[in-house]
């Protein structure tokens, strides 16, 4: 029966996406989160890289969360002497998390986890609708 | 009453038919859902139902008792669906995608209460209402 299939391919999206939201959660929770020792590196953002997979139990391409990689770009400098992780020349390396970048990569997941919310709920009611035939 | 003999053809093969199609489509659908952020994934979708119907007319026919019945339900042929690619090279319409669930949907309600008009008829002309 593919449609208890599509129930699972949409759970796998649905899982993806939560996962990438867990993560979206940890940049911002860790913006401000510098070191604590002069020149030290502060806390490097984190993205989430999808993967379609073939499922050989399911015999469907469901998707999955291939990796959590770091942002490699640069730290943003700010003058604040006064921080234990400051340079000796008064500069702090602050996370390179931007709080809208972050903001729209939430809306984009909440986006994508009611659409698969959506199909689960669409192949659930075909699925009891089959069901109800029998009556 | 020959119009009522659907037992082989007519309205229950067809509607087995169309809802063997849909099942097929809404996993199809909800691949390309759950890959909507996917990079380099490209959605698809499976042949449509006239090409089904074509198939579903000109059924293999047994010339001698030897050959082997041909008649399969197997899964129409999957082809590439055009959408906008997004810069990481994904390539799913989500609007697109949900219209073609809710279309679905609609189509399997159809089917399932045609099958039971159907069947009631068939129930009346047994006497069992």
């Amino acid at each position: 029966m593919d449609l208890s299939q599509a129930l699972n391919i949409s759970a796998a999206g649905m899982d993806a996406q939560t996962q990438r939201l867990r993560v979206i959660a940890e940049n911002l929770a860790n913006q401000d989160s510098t070191g604590s020792f002069p020149g030290a590196t502060p806390y490097r953002r984190k993205t989430t890289v999808f993967e379609d997979v073939m499922d050989q139990a399911m015999d469907a391409r469901t998707v999955k969360v291939k990796a959590v990689v770091t942002d490699k770009s640069a730290f943003p400098q700010k003058y604040d002497p006064s921080n234990p992780a400051a340079n000796p020349q008064g500069y702090v390396s602050t996370p390179n998390v931007n709080s809208f970048i972050e903001m729209m990569d939430m809306r984009e997941a909440e986006r994508s986890y009611s659409a698969n919310l959506n199909v689960m709920q669409a192949s659930r009611s075909m699925l009891t609708r089959v069901i109800d035939l029998l009556k | 009453m020959s119009e009522l003999d659907g037992a082989e053809s007519g309205i229950f093969a067809l509607a087995e038919r169309k809802m063997a199609w849909l099942d097929v489509r809404q996993k199809q659908l909800a691949e390309n859902i759950a890959n909507a952020d996917t990079p380099d994934y490209r959605a698809r979708d499976v042949a449509p139902f006239s090409s089904v119907l074509d198939q579903f007319n000109i059924a293999p026919v047994r010339t001698s008792p030897l050959h082997l019945a041909g008649f399969s339900l197997s899964p129409p042929g999957t082809t590439q669906t055009i959408a906008e690619r997004a810069p990481d090279g994904n390539a799913v319409g989500l609007e697109d995608e949900m219209t073609k669930v809710g279309k679905g949907e609609t189509d399997q309600a159809l089917v399932g209460n045609l099958w039971k008009t159907y069947m009631g008829m068939f129930m009346t002309a047994l006497g069992k209402n």
